[in-house]
């Protein structure tokens, strides 16, 4: 609950700048927040407090906070330049501050009409911020299809819940646990609403056969905006996920089940092997980051008491590599124009930190020990088997297998091929948060109980 | 039993109006069968006793939004049929998907025929003194975080449709 207040009034602080004329003082201010709002969340740590039946901040809630917030700083800190553009530098940190206040509440509710408030407000500033380079026809594109998609996806989601609602005569997520369990029989169309929300939340963390906004979202929207997108805006929509279909609608597991094997086994081999045929990084890392949910649809699958903190471990370790491959990625395209593959060639000569850094977090995302990616998998991958879903895990190590591949042919454009001998010029704050990210990474991979034991 | 044959008219309506908003050619006449299918969907909401939501709807959908449409519309000069043709594949795709949902749809609300209101009736359920009473108690928290909602959707049009200064 702290996290939200501090968040709006962040939000709407940022908006008065503008009239205040404190612009230049708006980026200290934020991140400052950022850390407030951090500090402050922690306070909530096994209080597990309900506010007006809405929303629940137990350990879950405060530890995906958590994690939602060290993303979203260092976040802030690689997308300086997106706070430059004189204009709408309010704008873009208003919009950034009201979606974290949408992942806050995804994280946390309790209530279904939290639940749909929380993605929306989350998702608008998104659609907006996909657009927000208004120059650029593909940015534009991003939008729109985002928007439209989008849009979609929520109706389903709408009517998934208003026959569930239908069926159980109430929006609290802890009734409607308790009409599951009760005994008496449920409709169907109570059946038929928890799949429609489970078509709404697969479409919101881009799980085959609803992922397909994804590459051409990820790839038009500005790059800043897209790490955002492949961070937080997916963690956000995991936490849900779970917290809906693990304890809420577990009672009627086999309802859902078999769809979600079928859909994480699609995910993972999908995501994976149309990442190998990309020449753009962006594009590669948007597939990547598809079968990224796919590992994660796993962990909710087995849905037993290691899932939680196997996602928690997996989305952060998940979430901090793929911000600092995006914020290369940003760096990179800057420089040179291109986000192809080639762009990367000799990187390791001309700039060996950039280089270092990027191979830390590539192996991470691709699972190579002592990174944290690989730790992170292993929770999953035990997590699935103790539930018995040896079949999936056996394709999710072939998935990865695959997922090795495509992210070795970006080390080895880096180290192995010829460069064009221009030396990038990086900032030092950049520098500093890189350096930072790869040895948090390590550290994620070597001390892996610090998180993995929270929940 | 008037409540029931005007339900079956009303329903019969609504989704006529609403096959005519997806098989008119002409886009404005889209826009208009839509703004009928939302008289009928109000129409709907009174015999469910919901008169202020219905008002509201039709402030709102069939005032508002729907003039907002026809400026759109015009704006843009679409009343010439330019839409590209789709692939038989995604025809198809299209058509096995949506029919399984409409299978999927039709076969629960088959079983839906024993659901009982837990309420007892109240004719006054849906004036602006019971929803004012639920949306203020029960859903205060929802109420105001939906303010955030609608002020990053302002700041995002805002900051989309203005020119950006040099």
């Amino acid at each position: 609950m702290k996290a939200l207040i501090l968040l709006s009034s962040l939000g709407v602080i940022a908006l008065l700048a503008e009239i205040f004329s404190f612009k230049k003082l708006l980026y200290p201010i934020v991140l400052l927040g950022l850390i407030t709002t951090f500090v402050l969340n922690m306070f909530d740590w096994d209080t597990n407090k309900l506010y007006f039946k809405m929303m629940q901040f137990d350990n879950y809630a405060v530890a995906f906070t958590a994690v939602i917030l060290v993303v979203a700083f260092l976040w802030f800190i690689m997308a300086e330049g997106f706070f430059k553009e004189e204009s709408n530098l309010t704008d873009h940190f208003a919009l950034v501050l009201f979606a974290l206040v949408g992942a806050v509440m995804m994280v946390s509710y309790t209530n279904m009409a939290m639940l749909f408030l929380g993605i929306e407000i989350l998702s608008i500033p998104m659609y907006i911020l996909a657009g927000s380079n208004k120059t650029d026809v593909s940015s534009n594109e991003a939008a729109f299809k985002y928007l439209i998609m989008g849009a979609f996806a929520t109706g389903f989601l709408l009517f998934g819940i208003a026959l569930v609602y239908g069926a159980t005569g109430s929006f609290d997520l802890s009734e409607i646990a308790a009409a599951v369990s009760g005994g008496t029989a449920l409709s169907s169309i109570f059946y038929v609403g928890v799949l429609l929300m489970l078509v709404g939340m697969a479409f919101k963390v881009s799980a085959a056969p609803f992922h397909f906004w994804a590459p051409d979202v990820y790839q038009g929207a500005p790059t800043v905006v897209t790490a955002f997108m492949a961070t937080i805006v997916k963690t956000a929509a995991f936490a849900a996920f779970l917290r809906l279909f693990s304890t809420t609608f577990s009672g009627v597991s086999e309802t859902w089940m078999q769809t979600v094997w079928v859909m994480a086994a699609l995910t993972l081999l999908v995501g994976n092997i149309t990442a190998v045929m990309q020449t753009s990084t962006k594009r590669m890392l948007a597939y990547s980051s598809v079968a990224h949910a796919g590992y994660m649809l796993l962990a909710l699958l087995a849905a037993n008491n290691y899932s939680n903190s196997a996602i928690l471990y997996y989305a952060s370790a998940y979430s901090i590599g793929s911000i600092a491959t995006f914020a290369i990625v940003n760096i990179i395209s800057d420089a040179k124009n291109s986000d192809g593959v080639d762009a990367f060639n000799g990187l390791s000569k001309t700039n060996p930190m950039l280089a270092i850094v990027m191979t830390i977090a590539l192996l991470s995302l691709a699972g190579i020990p002592p990174t944290a990616g690989f730790f992170a998998k292993y929770f999953i991958f035990t997590s699935a088997f103790m539930a018995g879903n040896i079949g999936l895990v056996l394709i999710a190590i072939i998935a990865s297998l695959i997922g090795v591949y495509y992210y070795f042919r970006l080390i080895i454009a880096m180290y192995f091929k010829e460069s064009d001998g221009q030396t990038i010029a990086v900032e030092s704050n950049h520098k500093i948060v890189l350096v930072i990210i790869a040895i948090a990474i390590v550290a994620l991979g070597l001390f892996p109980d610090y998180i993995i034991g929270l929940l | 039993m008037i409540t029931t044959y005007l339900f079956y008219l009303l329903s019969f309506l609504a989704i006529m109006f609403a096959l005519m908003v997806v098989f008119s050619k002409n886009p404005i006449h889209s826009v208009l069968y839509l703004v009928l299918a939302f008289f009928t969907i109000a129409g709907h909401y009174v015999l469910l006793n919901a008169q202020f939501l219905a008002a509201v709807h039709i402030i709102v959908y069939a005032g508002a939004i729907m003039v907002l449409f026809l400026f759109v519309i015009m704006l843009l000069n679409l009343n010439k049929e330019t839409e590209p043709h789709k692939s038989v594949w995604l025809k198809a795709s299209a058509a096995v998907a949506s029919g399984s949902l409409l299978v999927v749809l039709v076969g629960s609300l088959k079983g839906a025929a024993g659901i009982q209101s837990a309420k007892t009736f109240d004719a006054s359920i849906g004036l602006i003194e019971n929803l004012g009473q639920t949306l203020f108690n029960d859903f205060l928290l929802p109420f105001e975080v939906s303010s955030i909602l609608l002020l990053s959707a302002m700041v995002g049009a805002v900051m989309l449709g203005k020119k950006s200064i040099k």
